[in-house]
C-alpha cells in the first residue's frame, strides 16, 4: 500500500522531482577592484547586479560609466542622489575606465 | 571549500570575464569574443555555462553545442532582467491570469493547460537580440555576449489564440501585455512587461511548459513561457503568470527604451550621431554559428575533416549554407538537413573539408535564406548603439598541423 501511494505521488509530480524544493542560485564571488568608492558601488550597484555586469564591459570611457549610472538612475530608478552618482561613476573610470574622458 | 581552492576559482572566474575586453580600440565591427571558457560553476539544472553574472543569471552556450539542430536543456542560455526571481513555483497551485478587455476573465491552472485546451507543438530558435554584441566597435552597452546567447528547442504547449478565444475578446482588443514572475530590488524599477499588437499574434504563438520533452528548466522560464517563432528572445516572456488584454499601448521601458534600433533602412548610427527614432527589434535576420571546429580544435594535415553548424532566419527557411575555407574567397554550398524540424527551427549544415595547408586555416560560414537574404561579413555592419541583431559571416581559426 505505501508503494501505491509513493508511485501515485511520483505519477503525479513533474518531470523532475526536484522543482518540488526551492532552487538555489550559486553565489559567485566576482573580484572586484578595492578602493575609494567601492562603498558607493556595493551600496547602489550591487542591490540590482552583481559586479561580473561591471566586469563584463572592459574598460570604458568616463563618458560611458557615466551614461551607465545615469540609465541605471533614469530608467532603472535606483535612488542615487548627485554625490553618488560621481562617487560611483569616478571609482568606475578609476578602476575600469580605458584612460578617455569621450 | 578550502581557503585556497575558493581563490583558485575566483580567478577562473575572474579569467572568464577579463578576457572579453580585446581590440577595445577598432573602429570597425569584427567577430564576437570566442575565447571565454565555461565557468567552473554549475546553475541548477544546467551544465556548466559561460558565466556573465550570478543575480540575475546570464549564462552562454559554449560554441560546440552548435552542431544539432536541437540544443541539450542543460546546455540552454540563461538571460534574465532582474535580480529576485522566485525561487519555488508550486506546479499544482500555479496559475496563469486572463484578464482586461475579456468577456471572461480567467485564472488557468497548469493541469487545465494540459488538459484542456489543443495541445501543440513547435521547434523554434530562442536568441538574445544582443547575441553576439561583442562584434560592435566601439562597444555597445550591454552584456558582451559572444556568439552562444541563443538555442533551439521543441516547444509544446497551447495556442495563445486558444486562450484568448475562450476568455472572449472584446471588440476594441488591440494589445496583449505579459508579465512575467522576475520582480527587481526597487519598487520603481519597471516591470519586465512586453507588449504584443493583436494583428502580430499568429497560430505559432504558444504559451509553452515544456522544452524539449522535458519542463522548462526553472531558469529558462518554469513553468510557463510565452514562445514566438521567429522573434528575438526579449518578447518570450519567462514564468509568464499574467495576460493583459487592452486597447491602447502602454509605454514600457523593455519596450519603449531597450530592444529597440534605429528606424532607418541599415538600421545603424554612429556614437557621435545618434538617430533619433528607433523602433522594435523583433524578427530574426539570418545567421549561422559554426559549432565544428572551434579554435580549440585539433585538426591534422590531409585529415577529413567534417564542417558543422546550425543556420536560421525567422521562419522563411535556410535556402542555402557557404562554406569557405580560404577566408573568403571561394565558397562552396554546404549539405543541409532535411528541414523536417520545422522552417522556425536551425537547420543543420556539415561541409566536408580536407586542409591541404598547415598552420592558421580560418573556415567561414555564410547563411542565406530563402527571401534571399545573405549573412555580410562582420567589417560591413553597421553600428547601433545596443549592438543588436549582429549576423555577420562566422569565422572560425584552427591551426592546422
Amino acid at each position: 500500500m505505501k508503494k501505491m501511494i509513493l508511485i501515485a505521488a511520483l505519477l503525479a509530480s513533474p518531470l523532475f522531482a526536484q522543482l518540488n524544493e526551492k532552487i538555489e542560485v550559486p553565489y559567485v564571488p566576482f573580484p572586484i577592484k578595492m578602493g575609494k568608492g567601492f562603498e558607493a558601488i556595493q551600496t547602489h550597484c550591487l542591490m540590482c547586479h552583481s559586479f561580473g555586469y561591471i566586469i563584463n564591459q572592459g574598460r570604458q570611457s568616463k563618458k560611458f560609466w557615466h551614461g551607465k549610472v545615469m540609465k541605471m538612475v533614469k530608467h532603472f530608478k535606483a535612488p542615487m542622489d548627485e554625490q553618488a552618482i560621481k562617487e560611483t561613476t569616478d571609482y568606475l573610470f578609476e578602476h575600469y575606465g580605458n584612460g578617455k574622458l569621450k | 571549500m578550502k581557503r585556497r581552492d575558493f581563490f583558485k576559482k575566483t580567478a577562473t572566474i575572474a579569467g572568464a570575464a577579463a578576457l572579453g575586453t580585446s581590440n577595445l580600440n577598432a573602429e570597425t565591427t569584427e567577430q564576437p569574443i570566442d575565447n571565454r571558457k565555461v565557468s567552473p560553476v554549475a546553475f541548477p539544472e544546467k551544465r556548466p555555462l559561460i558565466m556573465y553574472s550570478d543575480r540575475p543569471p546570464l549564462l552562454e552556450t559554449p560554441r560546440d553545442v552548435f552542431t544539432s539542430a536541437l540544443t541539450p536543456n542543460d546546455q540552454f542560455f540563461v538571460r534574465w532582467h532582474m535580480p529576485d526571481i522566485p525561487t519555488h513555483i508550486d506546479p499544482d497551485t500555479f496559475t496563469i491570469s486572463v484578464n482586461g478587455l475579456v468577456n471572461k476573465e480567467m485564472k488557468i491552472s497548469l493541469n487545465e493547460l494540459k488538459t484542456k485546451f489543443e495541445q501543440v507543438e513547435v521547434t523554434a530558435v530562442l536568441q538574445c537580440g544582443g547575441n553576439s554584441r561583442s562584434a560592435f566597435k566601439p562597444i555597445a552597452g550591454g552584456i558582451q555576449w559572444g556568439s552562444g546567447a541563443m538555442g533551439c528547442a521543441t516547444w509544446k504547449g497551447v495556442r495563445l489564440r486558444d486562450i484568448l478565444d475562450q476568455a472572449g475578446l472584446h471588440k476594441d482588443a488591440a494589445w496583449i501585455g505579459f508579465n512575467g514572475s522576475e520582480k527587481a530590488a526597487y519598487y520603481e524599477t519597471p516591470n519586465f512587461v512586453r507588449e504584443l499588437e493583436l494583428s502580430e499574434l499568429d497560430d505559432h504563438v504558444i504559451l509553452a511548459y515544456e522544452m524539449n520533452g522535458e519542463d522548462l528548466p526553472y531558469l529558462n522560464g518554469y513553468p510557463l513561457r510565452l514562445v514566438i517563432p521567429g522573434y528575438y528572445s526579449d518578447s518570450w516572456v519567462k514564468m509568464l503568470s499574467n495576460i493583459t488584454v487592452t486597447n491602447e499601448y502602454k509605454k514600457l521601458f523593455f519596450m519603449d527604451v531597450a530592444y529597440r534600433v534605429p528606424d532607418n533602412e541599415t538600421e545603424s548610427e554612429t556614437p557621435e550621431k545618434r538617430f533619433p527614432k528607433t523602433k522594435p527589434i523583433k524578427k530574426m535576420n539570418v545567421k549561422s554559428v559554426i559549432g565544428y571546429p572551434t579554435r580549440d580544435s585539433v585538426v591534422t594535415y590531409k585529415s577529413h575533416v567534417v564542417v558543422r553548424g546550425v543556420a536560421w532566419d525567422d521562419g522563411h527557411g535556410i535556402q542555402d549554407v557557404m562554406v569557405s575555407t580560404d577566408g573568403g574567397k571561394s565558397w562552396e554550398k554546404a549539405l543541409l538537413d532535411d528541414g523536417k524540424l520545422g522552417r522556425y527551427a536551425y537547420r543543420t549544415f556539415r561541409h566536408a573539408f580536407k586542409p591541404m595547408n598547415l598552420g592558421k586555416t580560418t573556415i567561414m560560414a555564410k547563411a542565406i535564406s530563402k527571401i534571399g537574404e545573405e549573412q555580410p561579413f562582420a567589417k560591413d555592419i553597421k553600428w547601433n548603439h545596443g549592438g543588436y541583431k549582429y549576423n555577420g559571416i562566422d569565422e572560425v581559426t584552427v591551426e592546422v598541423v
